[in-house]
């Protein structure tokens, strides 16, 4: 039987004033989590937070996620201390499917910088060759830079300021690779959503085949409630799109089936 | 010691339903919690047709509960009784069927459908009361003569028990209640959710994307009470319970204000093994308080005079 776990929060790193990496100790989560899976971690307030598993460390048996203030519960979330306790369920969700790639583009954007950096261990301790590029505003927003340059060795940076890496959004970058270079590439991409759509339809245009991860509010997270669906194409004759579940047919999806 | 209980002709091991809507058809809390450890499973609220739901944002946090306007997104009846019915049944938990039609004639339909399965299932739970939908539910639920003139022509179709599922959108629960028994139910279900609104002050919008949704959560549970508490009164008929129950000593509270049984629904998408966490409890409880049958609370509150 799956459990709500009963954990405590062992490590914080604040990124800037906004933004954290939180680390806790959990063994159920950190020898099961996949790369694009996600926890629902509580907050003082009624419902659960969803966010995107960042890394597990087995030995340690702790899972890390980073967490952006939105709102009221992630701000509370942010301000908590080392120590303190939380109830989490996780991990949850399909996350990505490495079967098969090849060789990854792994494309991340806002909070989905996170989930990218847990996809990007994967493929470093698989032996998939693997290239990142992050989009972020600017260098005092480039949060994990220093990490990815550490673990990757084919990061790549985008700043809309330009002060860091390439001028300009992903596609900025995206748009110098050669044709070449992207034989056998398989795109995972996790960004907001206008970001996403823009990187689904450049990969089609390619001909490779990317995965995108959806992001919904969400109640309970397991399949339930129906409240977190994202519209994805019907295989029905006649029928233009199925609501699916983000939380539990997703949050990866396919892009091809997306409707944005 | 016994914490099983009854529901007019309804047998339930023990009063914990998992309230529609909450629970799909008991396939994703499967993996969390022994299914057979409940009274009941009561499923998502089925049409006649498939429906896709509301589309947008559906969710929205309040103080101690969520009003959501899923919009009563479902496989449609005929799909519910080729993949999911079996599945319920063969779950352990007691089956409760809810019901959910735009018109009189997608609730008759829908029953004469079902009325063919009445081995695998133990009651209808006709939904009069989803507040998500343009048209049925909520506005045959607000008429108490509508509720008797429809559940009279749908005892003629069925022996099914026909557990009435009311809306506390009205301005008095124990006028469509009393309709209800008119008409021939066999229990009524109170309460489905209170109509709300959330507002985003940045763009003056709705959070919601239906502008209105339906309230839950422990904050609708004293409403709830005081509802279960004057229908108790008004009607002879069992009254199962609904909004808000968290905890054991909630589910006593229900009973004591007069229900049968207890449907638990928001609080099982925040902690998904509580259901039978509360099923534990309540064993507890009675054997801790010398109680012999936890039944013999129901309605057993004492105003103060």
């Amino acid at each position: 039987m799956k459990e709500e776990y009963g954990i405590r929060l062992v490590k914080k790193e604040l990124l800037g004033e906004t933004c954290a990496v939180l680390t806790f100790s959990c063994p159920e989560i950190a020898l099961s989590a996949k790369p694009g899976q996600f926890v629902n971690l509580s907050c003082e307030y009624f419902l659960k937070r969803p966010f995107g598993i960042m890394s597990v460390d087995k030995e340690a048996k702790t899972f890390s996620v980073g967490v952006r203030k939105v709102g009221k519960g992630t701000d509370k979330i942010i301000k908590a201390s080392e120590g303190d306790s939380f109830t989490v369920l996780g991990p949850l969700g399909n996350g990505f499917d490495f079967d098969g790639v090849k060789k990854l583009l792994l494309v991340g954007g806002g909070t989905g910088i996170f989930p990218i950096f847990f996809a990007s261990q994967y493929a470093k301790e698989n032996g998939i060759p693997c290239e990142v590029v992050n989009g972020y505003r600017c260098k005092n927003d480039a949060f994990l830079y220093d990490r990815f340059s550490c673990a990757c060795s084919d990061f790549h940076a985008t700043t809309d300021a330009g002060d860091l890496g390439v001028k300009g959004n992903v596609m900025a970058y995206l748009e110098t690779m050669s044709d070449e270079e992207l034989v056998d590439t398989t795109v995972m991409v996790v960004g907001p959503g206008i970001m996403m759509r823009k990187v689904s339809e450049w990969a089609k245009s390619k001909g490779l085949t990317c995965y995108v991860s959806l992001e919904q509010r969400m109640a309970c997270g397991i399949g339930a409630c129906l409240v977190c669906v994202c519209k994805i194409k019907a295989e029905q004759e006649g029928k233009e799109f199925v609501h699916k579940r983000c939380c539990k047919d997703g949050p990866v999806f396919n892009a091809e089936e997306v409707i944005w | 010691m016994s914490i099983s209980v009854k529901v007019g002709q309804v047998d339930l091991k023990n009063p914990i339903i998992l309230a529609s809507g909450t629970c799909g058809f008991g396939r994703e809390l499967s993996e969390y919690m022994e299914l057979s450890k409940l009274g009941a499973l009561s499923s998502k609220g089925l049409t006649l047709l498939p429906r896709d739901g509301n589309q947008g944002v559906r969710v929205a946090e309040t103080p101690s509960g969520m009003l959501n306007c899923v919009g009563l997104q479902n496989p449609g009846v005929d799909a519910f009784l080729a993949t999911e019915l079996d599945y319920m049944v063969n779950s352990g938990a007691g089956v409760v069927v809810n019901v959910a039609g735009h018109s009189n004639e997608d609730y008759i339909a829908m029953v004469e459908k079902l009325d063919p399965y009445k081995d695998k299932i133990d009651a209808l739970e006709l939904n009069f009361s989803c507040p998500n939908v343009k048209e049925g539910c909520m506005v045959i639920g607000s008429s108490p003569k509508a509720i008797e003139t429809l559940v009279s022509d749908l005892r003629k179709r069925t022996d099914l028990p026909l557990w009435i599922k009311l809306t506390p959108n009205v301005t008095s629960i124990t006028e469509t209640a009393k309709g209800a028994e008119a008409g021939g139910a066999d229990a009524i279900v109170a309460i489905n959710t209170m109509l709300g609104m959330a507002i985003d002050i940045r763009t003056r919008r709705p959070l919601l994307h239906n502008n209105t949704g339906g309230l839950s959560g422990p904050c609708v549970k004293p409403v709830a009470l005081r509802m279960v508490h004057d229908i108790y009164d008004a009607v002879k008929i069992p009254v199962v319970g609904c909004g808000g129950a968290s905890t054991y000593e909630d589910v006593l509270e229900f009973m004591i204000a007069g229900a049968s049984a207890v449907e638990l629904g928001t609080i099982t998408l925040v902690h998904p093994t509580r259901p039978v966490e509360i099923v534990d409890d309540l064993e507890k409880y009675c054997k801790e308080n010398n109680i012999e049958e936890l039944a013999s609370l129901t309605g057993t509150l004492e105003l103060w005079r």
